[in-house]
């Protein structure tokens, strides 16, 4: 996607609250952005740095399919705790490891896309760029009102084979996730 | 509903959700597609619903164990019984639990055995050697192919794609500079525009001079070999080709490496399958063992609750609660009749309780009137026991005896006179009764006692209390000094009466008869017989003169007096008295020691009591006699009082008349009528004092008369002696 077609979006980025992105268990927001496409949508751009402890790393050699979940809701900076998010998505990306072609696979479970990668590191780059994500179009959105936007990606405990679950509950090296990556946002 | 019955009810329904859960999560485990998600909830709610379980078990067990120290009925056996069923039900499952673990872990270590593990690693190197033979041949085509190319420019190779596509059959061909940029694509399927893009490492070991050749997953999902080769022309090209892999070829390395793909995934799960087996296993040991151990105190306390309920109800009736009625069970079985008759039981104790309550209250009433009857009597009343200690006794004998014989119960009699030793007559004549063997006896007692003398008039007869106890006694008293005093004075006044009428009345006429012979007849007669004439008339007068003075004294003894009482200081008034008799031939001493001390007394009488008294010691003294008056005080019982002695140094009383010489008419002088110390006594006694005669170790005699002390004065002077010549 040009760059060039994109007008960055004059948002009040409040980074007061989540100014630095904190590195916490495996998964770390190194950019984010909103912006707006000249068709009106609020767009997401992110860059996300993966770090899979050793536990988590055997588990994908071995076969285990492993899925990231990349989450972002939107709602109303003053809303009460009861009304709904005025958006709210979720991208969930499967990463396993085929041993016949010794290949690192990612599947995006919602567009159906496969893609192959060499090496580990490879995979994980490309799992953690997040490109023109699309969230809401502008004109939803009321132009007075204060929005909050936040983003998280978490690993998906709950996708991993049956046997491993309650063992992954309770094994702290397998809550991979990202600290939230919060701010507000005026259209 | 009842409370046990809720506690079931909610426990039953407690265990029945969790086994549900844990058949759910028993079919999530076999089917993780459909059910997978449901997992961890379930895992979640068994968790809980198992320490709810264990809490209510805890709870039971608390209680159980609450009851069982504060030793509440049936809590032992209950805890017995619970302990029984507990470890009845523990053991089973402990032993299938424990086996079930081990065939369990051994089962899942045989799925993963070394041949298997090798034959699939052989299956998979297999496949790819097969594979990498395959993508040799197709890297080798797609090299040929691209040096095949003669044209020089980028462009017409670009041209030429397709026709090298359809040449290599392959599905999709495409071409690129060596920034990756793509200059030609050719697809099999005219749908598709884009190549598939390498992956940047892959164009990089290409550009770098080794091409690339791997395995690919195709859109449709069948294998594909992607080849990257170098243009060893130096166009600046990088030919990417991608071949479908024959379907057989592809479908047999595809299964190969899911089936190496499942089962190494199941091989590093291992852990974790037994892990999730033995704690699914657990669980339903878990609930096995609170539901059988809620069950068995459940059980325990249902079965032992009759039995509780007749342990507590023995001891309520044994405690005295004749009313306690168990609840009757449901169920008609051998408890039940128990229950029944463990109330008919108390309804009939309770009855005869009531009954005896009833006498019992009877009985007070009774002794309840006998008491009001007793204590209205005036007549001292006292029950003893056989030994002769006191036991009862009204409040008229507390006032007769002037003890408080309350105090005194259970004492023998002797301690009424080391309470009062004034009673010492009293306890030692009664002693001298039930002595005596006499079944009823009657005894006048007389007491000298501060107040004076007191007759008591007494009967005892013996008191049957018991069948086989030995009978007690019951005395009966009464104060009968008054009553002898009124009769006797009622006595004497008929006596005086009787002497006035029959001997006063005819003596007048004899006086004036003898003296009418005397005046007409002794100056008529010869000298001789007028001699004889008034020596007769003579001793007829003077016998007459002494016969009225003796009338008069009877009646002075009889006539009922009128006392005017007056404060007397009884110091003084002996040294006014004394000095009457100053002068005479005989000597008087007055030793006094009660200076100041008053009694009520009417002066006339006391000083008759005096001169008589002091009459009577001159007399039997004689011409050189010596005549002591003395006055001491003392207290008895709490009342103080005054004793005025008289003493004379003559020969004493005769010890025969020693205890009547004060009554009418006793007397040892050949003198006087004999009623002049009768006269004496009667004075004190009606000064409510008394009077007793006794004779002097040193010889002599000594009258001592005792007065009731008021008070007073603090005016007295100092002890004083006085002597003088009567």
């Amino acid at each position: 996607m040009n760059a060039m077609t994109r007008i960055l979006v004059v948002t009040l980025l409040l980074f007061s609250l989540s100014l630095v992105a904190i590195a916490d268990e495996g998964a770390d927001f190194r950019r984010v952005a909103l912006t707006l496409s000249e068709d009106g949508r609020i767009l997401l751009d992110a860059e996300i740095v993966y770090d899979l402890n050793e536990t988590i790393a055997e588990a994908l050699e071995n076969g285990v399919p492993l899925t990231f979940e990349i989450h972002v809701q939107m709602r109303r900076a003053e809303a009460w705790i009861w009304e709904s998010d005025v958006v709210e998505h979720r991208l969930r990306t499967v990463l396993r490891f085929r041993p016949l072609s010794g290949l690192y696979e990612l599947r995006n479970l919602t567009g159906e896309d496969q893609l192959s990668f060499a090496t580990r590191a490879a995979a994980l780059r490309a799992l953690g760029r997040i490109v023109g994500m699309p969230v809401i179009a502008r004109n939803e959105l009321d132009l007075d009102q204060e929005y909050l936007v936040q983003v998280d990606v978490r690993l998906d405990i709950e996708a991993l084979p049956l046997p491993m679950r309650p063992m992954a509950y309770l094994d702290g090296d397998w809550s991979l996730a990202s600290e939230p990556w919060e701010w507000r946002l005026r259209p | 509903m009842k409370r046990w019955r809720i506690d079931a009810l909610a426990a039953a329904m407690l265990v029945v959700l969790l086994l549900a859960s844990l058949h759910m999560i028993s079919a999530a485990v076999q089917r993780p597609e459909e059910l997978g998600q449901w997992f961890i909830p379930l895992l979640l709610f068994t968790v809980v619903g198992l320490v709810l379980l264990f809490v209510l078990v805890g709870w039971n067990l608390g209680q159980l164990l609450r009851d069982y120290r504060r030793r509440v009925a049936g809590s032992r056996l209950s805890a017995r019984l619970s302990v029984l069923f507990l470890v009845l039900a523990l053991l089973p499952v402990s032993v299938v639990y424990f086996y079930s673990i081990r065939f369990l872990s051994s089962g899942i270590d045989s799925w993963f055995d070394l041949q298997i593990d090798s034959a699939m690693e052989d299956a998979l190197s297999l496949s790819k050697l097969s594979l990498d033979l395959h993508k040799l041949e197709r890297l080798k085509l797609s090299e040929n192919l691209l040096d095949a190319v003669e044209d020089s420019s980028q462009t017409a190779v670009a041209l030429s794609i397709d026709g090298l596509r359809e040449t290599a059959g392959a599905s999709e061909m495409s071409l690129f500079n060596l920034q990756g940029k793509v200059l030609a694509v050719s697809h099999a399927n005219p749908e598709l525009l884009t190549p598939t893009p390498p992956d940047g490492g892959m164009v990089q070991q290409v550009v770098g001079g080794e091409n690339y050749v791997g395995v690919a997953n195709g859109p449709d999902g069948r294998l594909l070999v992607r080849c990257l080769v170098l243009d060893k022309a130096e166009r600046g090209l990088v030919l990417q080709a991608l071949y479908p892999i024959p379907q057989s070829l592809s479908e047999l390395s595809a299964n190969v490496q899911e089936a190496y793909e499942a089962y190494r995934t199941r091989a590093y799960m291992r852990g974790q399958i037994k892990f999730s087996f033995a704690l699914s296993l657990s669980l339903v040991l878990l609930l096995g063992l609170f539901a059988a151990a809620w069950a068995a105190v459940f059980t325990a306390r249902r079965l032992v609750q009759p039995i509780s309920a007749i342990a507590e109800g023995t001891r309520a009736v044994a405690e005295g609660d004749y009313s306690k009625q168990l609840p009757h069970p449901k169920v008609e079985d051998e408890l039940g009749l128990l229950v029944s008759s463990f109330n008919a039981m108390t309804r009939r104790i309770a009855r005869a309780h009531n009954a005896l309550q009833d006498n019992r209250r009877k009985l007070q009433t009774q002794h309840r009137y006998l008491e009001t009857v007793l204590r209205g009597l005036s007549t001292g009343v006292m029950a003893l026991d056989a030994q002769g200690r006191i036991q009862t006794a009204n409040r008229a004998a507390d006032q007769i005896l002037g003890v408080e014989l309350d105090g005194l119960q259970g004492e023998p009699m002797s301690a009424l006179a080391d309470v009062s030793e004034s009673l010492q007559p009293f306890v030692e004549r009664i002693d001298e009764g039930f002595a005596s063997g006499v079944r009823e006896g009657r005894v006048e007692i007389t007491l000298y006692r501060g107040g004076g003398r007191q007759v008591l008039l007494c009967r005892h007869s013996p008191l049957e209390t018991e069948a086989d106890a030995p009978p007690g006694h019951v005395l009966v008293f009464d104060d009968v000094t008054e009553l002898l005093k009124a009769q006797r004075d009622a006595a004497w006044g008929e006596v005086a009466r009787r002497l006035a009428h029959e001997i006063k009345n005819p003596l007048t006429p004899i006086q004036l008869s003898a003296e009418r012979l005397r005046r007409k007849y002794l100056k008529k007669m010869p000298p001789d017989d007028g001699d004889v004439l008034d020596r007769a008339t003579h001793t007829i007068v003077q016998q007459v003169e002494a016969m009225k003075a003796m009338v008069n004294d009877f009646s002075a003894y009889a006539k009922p007096t009128k006392l005017k009482p007056k404060s007397l200081e009884v110091d003084a008034f002996l040294a006014e008295v004394a000095a009457l008799y100053e002068g005479g031939t005989q000597q008087l001493t007055l030793v006094l020691d009660v200076p100041g001390m008053v009694v009520e007394a009417d002066p006339i009488r006391l000083r008759q009591v005096l001169h008589n008294l002091i009459k009577n010691g001159l007399e039997a003294a004689g011409r050189d006699g010596h005549i002591i008056i003395g006055s001491t005080g003392g207290e008895e019982e709490g009342r103080d009082y005054v004793e005025i002695a008289v003493n004379d140094d003559g020969p004493g009383f005769d010890p025969d008349l020693i205890g009547q010489v004060f009554e009418p008419y006793v007397t040892d002088k050949t003198k006087g009528t004999g009623l002049g110390l009768a006269i004496v006594k009667r004075i004190v006694v009606e000064h409510g004092g008394i009077i007793r005669a006794e004779n002097r170790p040193d010889g002599g005699g000594r009258v001592v008369l005792r007065l009731p002390a008021i008070g007073h004065t603090h005016t007295g002077e100092p002890p004083s002696v006085q002597g003088g010549r009567a």
